[in-house]
């Protein structure tokens, strides 16, 4: 299962007109922690996580051996890949714009701040700082952090279930 | 007067049916899905949860994203498909009722109309917020009630794609004062998926599946300390342990609770009390360890379900703490008082005592409980805290919506089919007070 996850996160990450304005925030910054935070809450507002992966593979013919193909192809000759290219964007042009794009175009940060908008009604950062914290492989109370990725765990059995399975997961 | 159709355009589920009646005709999921078994997406007739369908990994698209229309094809795909084949109505001579979500972007205002009046040629439009027509059926309910009295109340609406705090006064929606919250009951489908397909089975696929876990499973917790202690108990100690059984294709098509009474025992916890377990008689006891020895025996047979213990509760607890998911943002309770701090504060008093949830989200068990327990100690002193549950909270809008169609004056307060072709869409959300 995680295989099928961090595939799917690479072939979104190969193609940035497909990635979430979040998770290419994410992909930009150089901070572990926040980047895998991001595209985890970015990755609960998906319709459906594994299958759109499976989608993409579909209108574009191409499982993970055609890829190598044409990677190869790709190297050799160098046509192979504008078309592919001019495919992706004749794409991106035809989906619908996602919440985000909208929100952007609309503008709102220069209305005065007396409007009421999209924007100004987002309750805002919480009044305590506090964070409980569990553990994200048992869900308990989690007194540790992982030192490479941040993410928390709450004994030893749980430390090496993180580490051998999602340390990182996020993360492209 | 022309009959008028009222449709509440959710992002989860579009209630639709004639003006005037109780409840809407149908209630069908706004969205395609693609079974496995079918290569083309298809229209769903009924709530997916009551047909008997394979729904495993069934592919889903959706025309609302966080909320907001985005995907006006897809839309009018899903309405043509309504208005023809479920409500058999004739968009040129009825009359439109149509909710949209507060600070709906001036673009996407401008597709719906495009919808509304071009493709499909209605006679006339209304568009209502969700908060005003909740509050519109709430005081028609109670007539000598404070909140029809008072005329203002707050509407919490925690519903698919985000939870709003409104304060209503006179009927309108107090614009300045809404806040929202970016979680609903999709964010805590995907977050019970991604808990579950970390703990036992991947069920990234399984977004219907999930649903139907999370509506008969999960709850509120009124402790989550005390209630986290008792989740790590084993055998029947732990009261929250408690076992879904998957689809396997054959024999049936839907997944079900193991022990549906199993399931409940939770709700015999108090507040604050130790877990009330003394009063189980022996024999009851004997029966549980029975009924535990079978059970094992019977899961190492199917290895197709898996438990929940503490994701049982700690999913719908995002909502009172995002921040612990990681999000910047106030949780609920803090959502309500900021929003009633917005208002005037002659209006505080009133609107904490009048406090309606409404939403698919708040059918957890427990949900106003706990709400209760953490507004409380927010609210100043002398001020009460009434909070009021609607007997049925997925309804509870397109209920105000047929009973704001009924009204006589209501003709009179649309849009019509002419208007908007002379003035156009920016214009004619004006008379909204949009």
């Amino acid at each position: 299962m995680d295989d099928d996850n961090s595939n799917a996160f690479r072939r979104m990450s190969s193609r940035t007109r497909k990635v979430a304005p979040k998770m290419a925030a994410a992909l930009g910054s150089s901070d572990n922690r926040t980047q895998a935070a991001l595209a985890r809450l970015e990755a609960l507002e998906n319709d459906n996580t594994g299958i759109e992966a499976v989608e993409m593979n579909d209108d574009d013919e191409a499982s993970l051996d055609d890829d190598d193909q044409a990677y190869m192809q790709k190297r050799f000759k160098g046509t192979k890949r504008k078309t592919r290219q001019a495919k992706a964007l004749e794409n991106a042009r035809k989906a619908p714009r996602t919440f985000l794009e909208l929100l952007h175009e609309a503008n709102l940060e220069s209305l005065p701040p007396h409007v009421p908008s999209y924007l100004r009604a987002a309750v805002g950062p919480p009044s305590s700082t506090s964070r409980r914290h569990f553990c994200s492989v048992c869900g308990f109370t989690a007194s540790y952090t992982c030192v490479t990725c941040g993410m928390r765990f709450c004994s030893c059995r749980c430390q090496n279930i993180h580490n051998d399975t999602r340390c990182m997961k996020f993360v492209a | 007067m022309s009959n008028v159709v009222v449709l509440d355009n959710g992002g989860g589920l579009i209630k639709a049916g004639q003006g005037g009646e109780r409840d809407p005709a149908v209630v069908i999921p706004n969205c395609l899905y693609r079974p496995l078994t079918s290569k083309k997406f298809l229209h769903p007739t009924t709530t997916l949860s009551s047909t008997n369908e394979d729904l495993t990994s069934a592919a889903i698209r959706r025309p609302i994203d966080r909320g907001y229309l985005i995907n006006p094809d897809l839309q009018r795909d899903i309405w043509s498909h309504l208005f023809t084949s479920l409500l058999h109505v004739t968009p040129s001579s009825s009359c439109l009722l149509l909710t949209e979500p507060l600070f709906s972007l001036p673009s996407i205002q401008r597709s719906t109309d495009e919808l509304v009046f071009e493709d499909f040629g209605f006679n006339s439009l209304f568009v209502a917020d969700s908060p005003s027509l909740v509050h519109l059926y709430e005081s028609s309910r109670r007539p000598y009630g404070l909140v029809s009295e008072a005329q203002c109340s707050l509407v919490v609406d925690c519903g698919f794609s985000f939870t709003h705090a409104a304060p209503v006064f006179q009927n309108f929606t107090v614009n300045y004062g809404v806040k929202r919250i970016d979680l609903g009951g999709k964010a805590l489908t995907n977050y019970l998926k991604e808990l579950v397909s970390y703990r036992s089975v991947n069920v990234m696929d399984e977004t219907f599946l999930m649903d139907d876990v999370k509506e008969k499973l999960c709850f509120v917790s009124l402790d989550v300390e005390r209630d986290l202690q008792i989740a790590r108990k084993h055998g029947k100690d732990n009261l929250f342990r408690c076992t879904y059984i998957l689809p396997d294709g054959v024999t049936h098509t839907k997944g079900y609770v193991k022990d549906p009474e199993a399931a409940q025992r939770h709700l015999t916890l108090t507040d604050g009390a130790p877990p009330a377990r003394a009063v189980e008689t022996k024999k009851e006891r004997d029966k549980l360890e029975v009924m535990e020895k079978t059970e094992r025996k019977i899961m190492d047979l199917t290895k197709n379900e898996f438990d929940l213990t503490n994701e049982r509760f700690l999913v719908p607890e995002m909502i009172f703490q995002p921040a612990d998911l990681g999000m910047n943002e106030a949780g609920l309770a803090e959502c309500i008082v900021r929003a009633v701090n917005a208002c005037h504060p002659y209006l505080h008093p009133v609107l904490y005592q009048s406090i309606i949830l409404t939403g698919g989200s708040t059918l957890f068990p427990r949900f106003a409980e706990r709400l209760q327990k953490d507004l409380r100690p927010l609210v100043p002193d002398d001020y009460q805290v009434k909070i009021t549950t609607q007997e049925d909270p997925i309804l509870g809008v397109w209920r105000g919506g047929s009973l704001l169609a009924s009204n006589p004056e209501f003709e009179s307060m649309c849009v019509t089919k002419a208007d908007y072709e002379e003035l156009g869409s920016a214009r004619c959300r004006r008379r909204f007070l949009h």
